[in-house]
């Protein structure tokens, strides 16, 4: 039996945008002045938007560009603007105008993007460098949560947080699992430990957290101890649980769903290199660019395809265990 | 009501005025984008002292007009306009382009009280603009104006007679060729934004070479009309022009039409060198030529 730590209690599968969709209807009813700006790419809460508040409705059309900054012009006016897209539109159509007109004055504007290698529609829309292009811009907090809990507390702790966010939702991925509790206390910056182990960490991001539960059971069989923490802020990175997780096991696996360049695990390799030396296994994609997967099985295959899986990150941690020992570090 | 005209010739001194400042701003630096400053100076003077609300002793007054400086390269304009409303004192003229200065090398709105935008990155100006003239619109819906309504009558319009503030984009004529500002001008008619003026500084150069071989962007009076704004060619560089389309566009007000007036000017205004050479945003040896220049002229 896997003992989880206070807060996790795992369940059945439940998609995350619901969580979005209810925080989203919290947010707008407490903040007047939030908005919805649509690029023709929808907006969470919109039927809520439609009913009680059309004119907190702004429609920019397929112009990310100008979205972009139109938020930022409402922002500089008191307003918490709210942009949703997929994170190739959002995000990338708009980098620049980002950039210059929202960070650059750290204004109030929270961007949805979808995001992630997993979706219906191909190279275009299915996202590899979501983290890495946005971890590199000052002034901006970056989200992603593991569940449906974690989404709607994390998505009301970002309207509560006066500065620009990045909440990456990757609403194409498998269903992930229910994993917190409703009282979950989630924090902006805060990673959780999910299960403590001895054996190893694998710090895990979004739904690579599902991913990573269910290497735990594949684990134990061999008799490994290992543990899971939640990154669910990818910026600023929690380098106090990362540096505590090293210290502890020595051997870190980190997993995402997207490139590792520019991603959770280059970002952890940096903290590790510069507090705590441990032995490191990246899980992400690689460099290139991802493909269209309808349903499961086939996107089971994707899984497979980029290494992505329970199966995969169990392999990776015998690896990072094997390596440590190569490497002579010791646990502390 | 028309301009006496003391008031035009005052308005005039204090283009002057402006001038001498931002050649104290090139004295210092050596540096700087003096061609697309120098057509401004007749446009932020008529905006600045005889247009704008706002006021001298509180910046931050919310209902303060706002200017947005889109081609935020010609900074130095209102870096020279600052220090004359009291908004910066006097000695940030000789600090532009300083580390810790309030006068970046563009405009900051972080650093420097009373910039409203911070630029840079060409086009995204009049898109910032139309952003801040939509929080003004959707400011009535959220808080409606308490009216007086007729027994038996139900209110069916929020009829406002000013705006809570308005707000001015200063845009460059190269900047046109973005394609960002067409899709700003296509949202401020959707949404009706009569509280959003646009100014082009029509001034027919780019870093380049002339704008009309770079990339030819005229018609550009009737590219606005087709995007449904309101449009008026002006000479630039005329102070009573200038006030008197200030007025007419304050007076239009309520016709549901964003504002565009098509200003056109001469980069580097009123200093021979620089409007016959074109050495726009040139270095050391030919800003202090033409400085001196100016001096010669303005004082």
């Amino acid at each position: 039996m896997v003992k989880f730590n206070k807060y996790v209690k795992i369940g059945q599968p439940a998609a995350t945008t619901p969580g979005a969709e209810a925080a989203m209807v919290k947010v707008a009813q407490k903040y007047p002045r939030s908005v919805a700006i649509l690029e023709d790419g929808g907006a969470l809460a919109l039927d809520w938007f439609k009913a009680n508040a059309p004119n907190r409705i702004i429609e920019c059309g397929i112009a990310e560009a100008n979205g972009a900054v139109i938020a930022a012009g409402m922002a500089a006016q008191g307003y918490m603007p709210f942009l949703y897209s997929f994170t190739f539109a959002v995000i990338e159509r708009a980098y620049n105008q980002i950039r210059q007109s929202i960070l650059v004055d750290r204004f109030n504007v929270k961007i949805t993007g979808r995001d992630g290698v997993w979706g219906e529609m191909g190279i275009s829309h299915d996202i590899v460098e979501g983290i890495g292009c946005t971890r590199v811009l000052p002034n901006l907090v970056i989200i992603n949560a593991a569940d449906v809990v974690e989404t709607e507390k994390a998505f009301i702790a970002m309207a509560d947080y006066v500065g620009p966010v990045y909440f990456r939702m990757e609403y194409t991925a498998p269903t992930p699992l229910r994993i917190f509790t409703d009282d979950y206390p989630f924090e902006i910056g805060k990673a959780y430990m999910i299960k403590d182990g001895k054996d190893a960490t694998i710090i895990a991001t979004g739904y690579l957290v599902t991913e990573a539960i269910r290497a735990v059971d594949i684990l134990e069989k061999d008799g490994i101890d290992v543990g899971i923490l939640d990154m669910s802020t990818l910026k600023p990175l929690d380098e106090d649980a990362i540096i505590k997780a090293a210290k502890k096991t020595r051997a870190i696996v980190t997993a995402e769903n997207g490139t590792v360049i520019g991603g959770l695990g280059e970002g952890v390799a940096g903290v590790l290199s510069r507090n705590m030396p441990a032995a490191l296994v990246t899980v992400g994609v690689e460099d290139e660019f991802s493909q269209s997967a309808r349903l499961s099985p086939e996107k089971d295959e994707l899984k497979d395809l980029f290494g992505l899986g329970a199966r995969d990150i169990a392999i990776s941690v015998k690896e990072c265990i094997s390596k440590r020992e190569k490497m002579g570090l010791i646990r502390k | 009501m028309a301009h006496s005209p003391e008031e035009i010739a005052d308005l005039e001194k204090k283009a002057d005025v402006i001038r001498r400042n931002i050649f104290r701003i090139f004295e210092s630096s050596n540096l700087g984008h003096c061609g697309g400053t120098m057509s401004l100076v007749e446009i932020v003077t008529a905006l600045y002292f005889h247009h704008l609300k706002i006021d001298p002793n509180n910046c931050d007054w919310p209902e303060r007009d706002k200017v947005v400086l889109s081609k935020a390269h010609a900074a130095e304009a209102l870096y020279a306009v600052l220090p004359e409303i009291g908004y910066v004192s006097k000695d940030n003229l000789d600090k532009y382009y300083s580390f810790r200065s309030p006068f970046q090398g563009h405009a900051d709105r972080w650093c420097t009280p009373g910039i409203d935008y911070s630029g840079g990155s060409l086009g995204q100006g009049l898109s910032f603009a139309a952003g801040m003239a939509m929080a003004e619109k959707v400011e009535t819906t959220i808080n409606p104006p308490a009216m007086p309504v007729a027994q038996g009558f139900l209110p069916r319009l929020i009829v406002k007679f000013s705006p809570a503030y308005r707000v001015f984009a200063i845009i460059g004529d190269g900047e046109c060729n973005e394609g960002q500002i067409w899709e700003a001008a296509m949202f401020a008619a959707k949404y009706k934004l009569d509280n959003l003026i646009c100014i082009v500084d029509y001034n027919k150069f780019c870093l380049d070479g002339p704008v009309d071989q770079i990339m030819p962007i005229a018609p550009l009076d009737q590219k606005f009309k087709a995007f449904g704004w309101w449009v008026k060619e002006i000479d630039g560089h005329n102070v009573r022009e200038l006030v008197d389309t200030f007025d007419l566009v304050n007076n239009l007000y309520g016709d549901g039409l964003p504002k565009c007036i098509i200003a056109h000017t001469v980069k580097g205004h009123g200093v021979p060198v620089w409007e016959t050479t074109h050495m726009h945003s040139g270095r050391a040896e030919a800003i202090s030529i033409a400085v001196k220049e100016g001096r010669k002229i303005y004082g």
